[in-house]
């Protein structure tokens, strides 16, 4: 993933979960804070699907567990 | 009979712990609870996770005489707080603090685990004996209004809700709604007087482990709200098979009509049975039920009452009426509201419905202004009432829409949007992509002078 993807996908992050930019790191994971949880996940893999203009895969949603995680499907995507 | 003589008269009961791997039974759940007071009833918080420490320490409390409010462990600590200092209970167990000012620690055991109940030695609470559980109106945002239920109300739901659902001894029964919350509930009482294993200490369905754990144990059923329908739609829950399901469950609100469909399509096909039903914690949490077989040609229904229950329609307002064994005692704001029961012959559900010729009854309609985002109900003349004390807003309106968001309109130009949904957000856990903001030029007004809702609704688009 280059810089630039990689930057929206921390705003992706920040925007969703309402957290500084600098909390979205590779420790970062789901139900690893109390922002991160079910509904915001939801809401996050449709603001990765807009801001990347991608459809993700239903087997990808529970694969996408961490930030890190994320990133590494992310690039399946091309991105 | 009490609930819990119910639930030992079950020989095929018992408790599988998938984080250990052990099982226990109904005996082995109990934790031996310490005299309180003098008293043989007092008031006791628990805040509750999907641990089975939670679920055996919910069972023990059953077997006392006390009066147990159920909440939830991820409450912000300023709630918890705000809410034992209005009620003082005399006894507290929430596993997430080290100590709680004015309450002394003691031991719990059971022959598996240990745990720390928070005893406080103050004057205690006066209950009303009726009171067995109490169950907050809203699960998040620590709304100190309680629903009152006896441990009548609660065993006659159960009753009533075996009467339909094809529960069997040999039942593999995940707890994945929490305990707080009345449909949750309901999945526990009813499953463990009818049922066979339940399935404690899951991680919630987003979670891979929770689709291993299904495979490896074979659950036979899983209950949800429309949110959790909505993920198992977008996870690809339709596109598999899963041998050991004989049947789903949803309430807790209205499940889009499309995704409805999806999932009775599929449990026809792969030869479920798909229970959608209707209910407020008001009555234990069950009022109807559509029965499967008719869901097909009464797919919008909320279906036809309980055993034991009955529904009717007021005359002049149309709003939909309840009784049965199952209508709670009241609300509690404040504590001495508990130590009064009411006995309520009439649940009125604030619901606008119809019946059609086969009895079976429609929603059309809301007569309180409540919407259910996310699973949470919310009331909106709250937020309307929050928005103009803290923000100084003169006229806003807020309005659900389909339960998917709320849209708030106002006409203060220095009030921006962000600092609506900021405020929503802090104040009752909205996530902001469920709020919608819009800036009129002008109120819509009745005749009368009030907020003309329906014009509103009407120029959204």
């Amino acid at each position: 993933m280059n810089d630039n993807n990689t930057e929206l996908l921390i705003d992706a992050f920040a925007n969703t979960l309402e957290i500084e930019k600098n909390m979205v790191n590779d420790h970062l994971e789901y139900q690893g804070i109390p922002q991160w949880d079910s509904i915001t996940h939801m809401i996050l893999i449709s603001e990765i699907e807009n801001t990347f203009h991608i459809e993700i895969d239903a087997d990808d949603v529970l694969e996408m567990n961490s930030f890190q995680k994320t990133k590494e499907i992310l690039s399946k995507y091309n991105l | 009979m009490g609930l819990l003589k119910q639930m030992a008269d079950n020989d095929h009961l018992n408790f599988l712990d998938v984080v250990t791997g052990n099982t226990f039974s109904l005996e082995e759940m109990f934790f031996a609870i310490p005299e309180i007071g003098a008293l043989d009833k007092h008031l006791v918080f628990l805040y509750l996770d999907n641990k089975i420490e939670s679920t055996a320490i919910y069972l023990s409390f059953l077997g006392t005489g006390h009066s147990t409010v159920l909440l939830s462990n991820g409450l912000d600590i300023s709630l918890k707080e705000s809410l034992e200092a209005e009620y003082t209970p005399s006894a507290i167990f929430d596993q997430t603090r080290p100590a709680i000012h004015g309450y002394e620690q003691n031991v719990l055991k059971n022959s598996w685990s240990t745990t720390t109940l928070f005893i406080g030695y103050h004057s205690p609470t006066r209950v009303h004996p009726n009171c067995k559980v109490l169950l907050s109106t809203s699960g998040t945002t620590g709304s100190p209004k309680f629903v009152k239920l006896s441990e009548s109300n609660l065993l006659e739901n159960a009753k009533s809700i075996c009467a339909y659902l094809p529960i069997t001894r040999e039942d593999i029964t995940p707890l994945n709604l929490p305990l707080f919350y009345s449909y949750g509930l309901s999945v526990l009482h009813t499953n463990a007087i009818s049922g066979g294993t339940m399935v404690c200490g899951l991680p919630d369905i987003l979670q891979k482990d929770f689709w291993n754990l299904m495979d490896k144990h074979g659950f036979t059923s899983i209950a949800g709200v429309p949110f959790i329908y909505e993920m198992l739609n977008r996870i690809g829950f339709l596109k598999k098979q899963y041998p050991s399901l004989r049947y789903i469950s949803q309430a807790g609100g209205n499940l889009s009509h499309n995704i409805k469909e999806k999932f009775n399509h599929y449990c026809l096909q792969n030869k479920m049975d798909f229970y959608v039903m209707y209910g407020q914690t008001e009555a234990s949490a069950r009022i109807s039920y559509v029965p499967p077989e008719s869901l097909e040609s009464k797919i919008t229904s909320i279906g036809i009452p309980i055993k034991n229950g009955k529904l009717s329609l007021d005359p002049e307002t149309g709003e939909l009426l309840y009784s049965g064994p199952n209508v709670f005692g009241g609300y509690s704001e404040k504590k001495q509201d508990l130590s009064n029961w009411e006995d309520i012959e009439v649940l009125r559900t604030g619901d606008l419905a119809k019946m059609d010729e086969d009895g079976f009854y429609f929603i059309i309609g809301r007569l309180k202004r409540f919407v259910k985002i996310f699973g949470n109900r919310v009331n909106l003349d709250e937020i309307e009432r929050f928005l103009k004390t803290t923000l100084d807003i003169g006229l806003v309106a807020c309005i659900g829409i389909e339960d998917q968001f709320i849209l708030v309109s106002h006409c203060e130009n220095q009030v921006d949007d962000t600092e609506i949904k900021k405020a929503l957000f802090e104040k009752f856990k909205i996530h902001q992509t469920s709020v919608k903001v819009q800036l009129l030029n002008e109120m819509p007004l009745t005749s009368n002078g009030k907020v003309d809702y329906k014009k509103i609704t009407a120029d959204k688009d």
